[in-house]
């Protein structure tokens, strides 16, 4: 009979908890369906890579460029979320996570996909970011820092490029760029770089990438690689996040398994997503990686099964519901309205 | 023939063979490594950091490595001078090492093993030549200049 009573406590006690883990998905699937945009690259179903945008519980899935001769990827809204970058490759050719942005062609589109023009050349153009007010764009190469007039075409101010080699991300203020560079030790630091003065500080020392602004611009997310972290000695890639000046960095979620990457902070600086995937660099090669998102105010958080090491290293992991969103890779979010609704 | 004579023989056979297969490489000059770049020195390679000769999955980087100058060919480095040197993805002989994104680079020499003398084209600073991760056990040292290796051919030690 207690035998009896012990199994009925554990099956109300599970189902509680499922019921609990199922009340948290719905809830923050309610708080962020309406909550604008999110365009990411993705396979369409004719094998190309295509620019596509969700609601960002993942509902409502659009293809903005449906253009099965070419492939299409790495997405920049505007802040104004009234544009759209991206870099348009050949079919055969695929995207690589170190060079993405500097192959094929820069276009600019409205943000619904319409208007697509082809600003320069193949490679032209090279990891072009966004000024705040969406007139210029900042791009990185092997010249330097080039602020572009995006009305005239014109180079009209550069910079040095103080090791900073990929992923350059002008900050919503204006004021900074972040970036990866080769300038603090390791190979590939997450850094910031004051966009006046060019003088640039390491935000993480980690091997690491992706690094992205929160909206308030002084803080910064990004991916670290934690060597620890099993896989053969080779680690995990873990979502973090600091102060832009390197300091009070703690961990944002990581999961044993999967590389955490391309994490993007939504405007109101509330929510992250990011994909992760057992292949590096979130799988460009293939079909790119789960998109996921979860509330800032939930991390740190331990993803997966496999956890007991991680916990212990990040004792004051908590629990959130993370939602799961398509496959997709380099993920962005604006909380403007993008497409046109018909009255 | 006798035993001995053929004992003998073969101990002859065996040194001129061992004789032309050791590593013979003179002075490593070649129409690419006279011509590339502004630097041309032939210097010893003093020590290979573990972490800069790692395969990484998917990744490519640059090496750095100390070299220690004994000839200069062209530019204004000096004979003696402690170098630091960048080698685009060392973990693979410099003839096989040029790919689609980093073109005019090679040389005959193979796995870079410490006390090898290289005949190498050099530019600087690398900043100005090479976008990309770079693995630098010497980052503490602070080395005030990095050249970028365009050209290395594996040399003998030049005759002093």
């Amino acid at each position: 009979m207690r035998n009896i009573a012990h199994i009925l406590f554990c099956v109300l006690f599970v189902g509680a908890v499922i019921r609990a883990e199922d009340d948290g998905q719905l809830q923050l699937t309610a708080e962020v369906k309406s909550h604008g945009w999110i365009a990411y690259s993705a396979r369409s179903g004719k094998g190309d890579w295509d620019i596509f945008a969700c609601r960002p519980d993942g509902s409502d899935i659009r293809n903005l460029t449906n253009s099965p001769d070419t492939n299409e990827g790495y997405p920049l809204f505007s802040r104004d979320g009234a544009r759209l970058l991206y870099r348009r490759i050949k079919r055969d050719e695929n995207f690589n996570g170190n060079d993405h942005g500097s192959q094929g062609a820069l276009i600019l589109s409205k943000s619904d996909g319409s208007q697509a023009k082809a600003l320069g050349g193949e490679g032209e153009l090279p990891w072009a970011s966004w000024s705040p007010d969406g007139k210029q764009i900042a791009t990185l190469s092997l010249k330097g820092v080039e602020i572009v007039d995006l009305a005239t075409g014109k180079v009209v101010r550069t910079m040095k490029r103080n090791g900073f080699f990929q992923q350059f991300t002008w900050s919503p203020d204006g004021k900074w760029f972040s970036g990866v560079s080769n300038s603090f030790g390791t190979g590939w630091s997450d850094a910031r770089m004051n966009a006046e003065t060019g003088a640039a500080n390491a935000v993480s020392r980690e091997d690491c990438c992706t690094p992205d602004w929160f909206p308030d611009s002084n803080r910064m997310i990004f991916s670290n690689r934690q060597v620890k972290q099993g896989n053969n000695g080779y680690g995990w890639t873990q979502l973090w996040m600091a102060n832009a000046d390197g300091t009070k960095a703690g961990l944002v979620y990581a999961e044993n398994g999967r590389h955490i990457y391309g994490g993007h902070v939504s405007p109101d600086g509330k929510y992250v997503i990011f994909t992760g995937n057992a292949q590096e660099d979130g799988d460009s090669e293939h079909a790119g990686a789960p998109m996921e998102l979860m509330r800032l105010s939930d991390a740190p958080m331990i993803g997966g099964n496999d956890r007991e090491d991680l916990i212990k290293q990040f004792p004051k992991a908590k629990n959130g519901p993370v939602l799961k969103l398509p496959h997709g890779w380099e993920p962005i979010w604006t909380l403007h309205e993008i497409f046109t609704v018909k009255k | 023939m006798k035993s001995s004579q053929l004992k003998s023989s073969l101990a002859l056979f065996w040194v001129l063979f061992g004789a032309s297969c050791s590593e013979h490489h003179g002075d490593g000059a070649d129409a690419k490594v006279a011509k590339l770049g502004t630097i041309e020195i032939t210097a010893r390679l003093m020590e290979v950091p573990q972490k800069a000769v790692i395969e990484r999955q998917l990744y490519n980087y640059a090496g750095v490595f100390k070299y220690q100058i004994e000839q200069v060919h062209r530019g204004a480095l000096k004979k003696g001078d402690i170098i630091y040197v960048a080698h685009y993805n060392p973990f693979k002989p410099r003839y096989e090492v040029a790919d689609n994104r980093i073109l005019n680079i090679g040389g005959n020499a193979g796995s870079l093993v410490a006390g090898q003398h290289h005949r190498m084209a050099l530019e600087a600073p690398l900043d100005d030549h090479y976008m990309g991760g770079i693995v630098n056990e010497y980052f503490e040292e602070h080395p005030t200049v990095i050249h970028w290796a365009l050209w290395t051919n594996a040399a003998d030690a030049p005759k002093p």
